[in-house]
């Protein structure tokens, strides 16, 4: 199962990809926006995760979702937000926007998980019938 | 022991009685001597004479009636009969009849006296309506002559008692005269007694009874009285009396007094009451010109006097004349005197007859009419800024000093002296809005409008002007009065209040996107922590390790819980500060949020319907808030609907100040338990952790929280296995 994650911070992403990785995902790590949408293009993706704050005088997580809706390939691919934006009503603006899931930092692991278990559960099917 | 023949003889022929035997048709049989003086007188021989030979016309049928009843009845009847007597005079003979063996026997007494007597009695009684009555206390016998019948409207001979009498009086009255009656037999006194009677035909009477005792051996045995009908004496003293009162009081009300000068001998006769008024002596009659003048007032007596000279040698017979005069209290009153000179014959004035009237009342209302115009006037000038009356056509009918002499400096016009319509004399800002204004109070309606303009100094003036119109008694309106009312200082009042609102709201926007930001800050290192934790606990470790681990999942699991609380106290506050504001179409705003769940709606094959209002409501909304309160129930609704429809509905019709929009499905429902407590967010996080429901609890919490944030209310009612009813109600923006 491949997890793209497009965060900025450095330990962040090394903490993501630690913790994905023992539950048998691989993960690859995009440190902005730009970077992101070539990695899309050259790999083939089963989930993206997003930060939305990518920096100062960077593309947002918001404005790469749009980004990527415009990519016929990532057509059908789940796009969660996972941020530090956690304030009352911020979830609902991110599933608003477009992403199909939401997890705020701290990230609710058990949670994180158990969904992308589904998530590969559904690809296992999929692949079966195929 | 019977008379002799002899004896009975000369007793018929000395008597006074005029003897007579007849026979049953009247003739004469036999007769004394002074029966036959009847005929005698009349020089006619008594043979084959009848007794109605020698009466009088109008008595022969009342002489007749008793011949008839006395052929009928065995009994004595008495009648007063009128004979001819010798030139020119009556004989009034006292009859009694008997009959006997079919013999009339007549016995006649010269009553002529009496009868005269009675019939002026009676002429008096009936011009006097007066009437006659007795009582006799021992064997209570009450006798009403026909006078006194007369006057109680009762048939003549009717038997009467003294209370029957007493009960023509009103009510009480009737007791009084019983009383009357008792104390006149007590103390033997005459009495006189008015009083109200109602008469048997109803008629309402006033009477004068007098009453007077007969007294025989120190008692009582007879009363004697008269009865007048007073009614017309009655009611003319009452009509007097309210005549004479009416003139007092109208004597009274004018303050007048009536005068009669003398000018020859120069003394003045002044009514009673005047002199009462000035203090004057009662006892003369004159006073002497001399003592009056010295009553006017010293200031107005040399103009008086010159005016009374001046009066007295004008033609005509009219004088007027005006001064104060000095009262029994000290203080001056006004007075106008108005005369009628009476001259002689060669012109000279000798007499007047006048009044001199109080009109201090009257110069003291000019005085305070006066007044109050004055005061009027600067209320005008003073209490608003600028004034102006204006006609139906928007011409200038008044205005006050200061609007004058603006439109006189900035247009060289006077309007009341040349006819200007006010829309072109007025400052250019005001046309604007000018016609609309007017035309609306012309339809009789007071309009408000605050206008703006900038002052000679360059700074903003705030004008509120006031269309009133003025509506006369057909009820149209027949002119227009517009004020301008400076109201700059309110409104630069209101515009620091609104600055001050305005920094308000602006540090309540900096406090909440400080912790924001801050929340933000700690979060994303608290990941890193959170997440190096977690990967701690599924490393294999050394002990001592292991209690070090756990020491930082307690502090991280504090800490986050701090994080947590902070974010949800801002919430309300927050969301509050950072609202966007819009009147919204409600319509096109419910339909898109609808649009955006018809693929989901379509995938469950379930009916999706919306039903516009075409009103096309406009509500003040935030979009965002609006959108995500209304899409968690939409969403909501199709999540829990297996089969069957989607039904939204926005309505205002039957609103005034509201609109209304419903969510109805045909879902698995709620069950009333957790109905109570589908907004209550603590609840929802339960339901929120439970995988398969996960955001939908904390969805509807927050379209609550939402909606009522936007000022409007949601209600929900369900059935389990029927569905459920989202219901919202917004205040339109009007």
């Amino acid at each position: 199962m491949n997890i793209l994650y497009v965060e900025d911070n450095k330990i962040n992403a090394m903490v993501m990809e630690k913790m994905l990785s023992k539950n048998n995902a691989n993960v690859i790590i995009a440190e902005n926006g730009l970077k992101a949408l070539k990695l899309v293009k050259n790999n083939s993706l089963d989930l993206i995760l997003v930060d939305i704050n990518l920096g100062l005088n960077q593309m947002d997580g918001c404005e790469l979702l749009q980004r990527f809706k415009q990519l016929d390939i990532i057509k059908g691919l789940p796009v969660f937000a996972v941020t530090a934006y956690a304030m009352p009503g911020d979830k609902q603006r991110f599933i608003n926007i477009g992403f199909d899931n939401y997890f705020s930092k701290p990230v609710n692991f058990d949670k994180l998980l158990s969904v992308i278990a589904n998530i590969k559960s559904s690809l296992g099917k999929r692949e079966q019938t195929i | 022991m019977p008379f002799t023949l002899e004896q009975f003889q000369i007793f018929s022929e000395k008597t006074l009685l005029y003897l007579y035997i007849l026979n049953i048709d009247g003739k004469i049989i036999s007769c004394n001597e002074r029966g036959r003086l009847l005929f005698s007188k009349n020089n006619k021989d008594i043979d084959q004479r009848y007794l109605t030979d020698v009466m009088i016309d109008e008595d022969i049928a009342i002489f007749n009636l008793s011949v008839s009843k006395l052929s009928k009845k065995n009994t004595v009847v008495s009648n007063t009969v009128r004979f001819s007597w010798e030139e020119d005079d009556l004989l009034s003979l006292k009859f009694e009849f008997t009959l006997h063996n079919d013999l009339i026997y007549a016995a006649g007494l010269d009553a002529t006296e009496e009868y005269k007597e009675h019939r002026a009695l009676s002429t008096i009684s009936r011009l006097t309506k007066t009437g006659g009555w007795y009582y006799n206390p021992r064997n209570d016998n009450m006798y009403f002559s026909k006078g006194t019948y007369d006057i109680k409207e009762v048939p003549y001979n009717t038997p009467l008692t003294l209370e029957k009498a007493a009960s023509f009086y009103d009510s009480d009255l009737g007791k009084e005269a019983l009383e009357k009656i008792e104390k006149l037999i007590n103390d033997k006194t005459s009495f006189e007694y008015k009083g109200r009677v109602t008469t048997n035909k109803g008629n309402k009477k006033w009477v004068k009874v007098m009453g007077e005792p007969v007294i025989y051996k120190d008692e009582v045995i007879y009363i004697n009285g008269t009865c007048a009908d007073v009614t017309d004496r009655h009611n003319y003293i009452e009509r007097l009396k309210h005549s004479e009162e009416t003139k007092h009081l109208a004597l009274k009300g004018i303050q007048s007094g009536l005068f009669d000068y003398n000018i020859q001998k120069k003394e003045v006769f002044y009514s009673v009451d005047f002199k009462k008024m000035l203090g004057l002596s009662l006892k003369t009659d004159f006073v002497h010109e001399d003592e009056f003048r010295k009553m006017i007032h010293p200031d107005d007596l040399e103009k008086a006097l010159e005016r009374h000279y001046q009066n007295l040698i004008e033609e005509g017979n009219y004088y007027h004349n005006h001064y104060r005069l000095k009262h029994l209290k000290g203080e001056y009153r006004h007075y106008e005197v108005f005369g009628f000179r009476k001259k002689n014959k060669t012109g000279e004035t000798i007499r007047m007859i006048g009044n001199l009237i109080d009109v201090h009342q009257r110069k003291i209302n000019e005085r305070t009419i006066a007044i109050n115009k004055t005061k009027l006037q600067a209320m005008v000038n003073n209490g608003f800024d600028y004034i102006i009356l204006l006609n139906p056509e928007g011409e200038i009918l008044m205005a006050d000093d200061r609007s004058l002499k603006v439109i006189k400096r900035d247009f060289n016009v006077d309007p009341l002296e040349k006819t200007s319509r006010f829309i072109d004399v007025m400052p250019l800002n005001f046309k604007n809005t000018f016609a609309y204004q007017f035309n609306e109070a012309l339809k009789g309606n007071i309009i408000k409008k605050d206008i703006e303009r900038i002052g000679y100094d360059n700074k903003p003036q705030w004008y509120e002007s006031k269309y009133t119109p003025i509506i006369d008694k057909h009820n149209k309106v027949n002119s227009v009065l517009v004020s301008f009312h400076d109201i700059t200082e309110q409104k630069l009042a209101e515009m620091v209040i609104k600055d001050a609102y305005i920094k308000e709201q602006e540090l309540n926007v900096l406090k909440s996107n400080i912790l924001s930001n801050f929340s933000h800050e700690i979060r994303t290192p608290l990941n890193g922590i959170m997440t190096v934790s977690k990967l701690l606990l599924d490393e294999k470790r050394p002990q001592e390790i292991d209690k070090l681990v756990q020491y930082l999942e307690e502090s991280k699991d504090r800490l986050l819980y701090t994080i947590d609380s902070l974010s949800n106290y801002s919430e309300i506050e927050a969301i509050k500060n950072n609202l966007h504001l819009q009147d919204l179409d409600l319509n096109y705003t419910v339909e898109s949020s609808y649009r955006e769940y018809k693929h989901l709606a379509d995938s469950k094959k379930l009916k999706y319907n919306i039903e516009l209002d075409e009103t096309c409501p406009k509500v003040t909304l935030d979009q965002n808030l609006f959108r995500t309160a209304i899409n968690n129930i939409i969403q909501n609704a199709i999540k829990y609907t297996e089969q069957g429809s989607i039904n939204i509905t926005i309505n205002s019709e039957n609103l005034e100040n509201n609109a209304y929009i419903s969510i109805i499905d045909t879902g698995i429902g709620i069950d009333s338990e957790n109905l109570k407590k589908i907004f209550d967010p603590f609840m929802q996080e339960s339901i929120g952790l439970n995988r398969k429901y996960e955001g939908t609890g904390i969805g509807l919490s927050l379209s609550n929280r939402y909606i009522e944030i936007l000022g409007g209310t949601i209600t929900v009612k369900s059935e389990v296995g029927k569905g459920t009813v989202f219901s919202i109600i917004l205040p339109k923006c009007l």
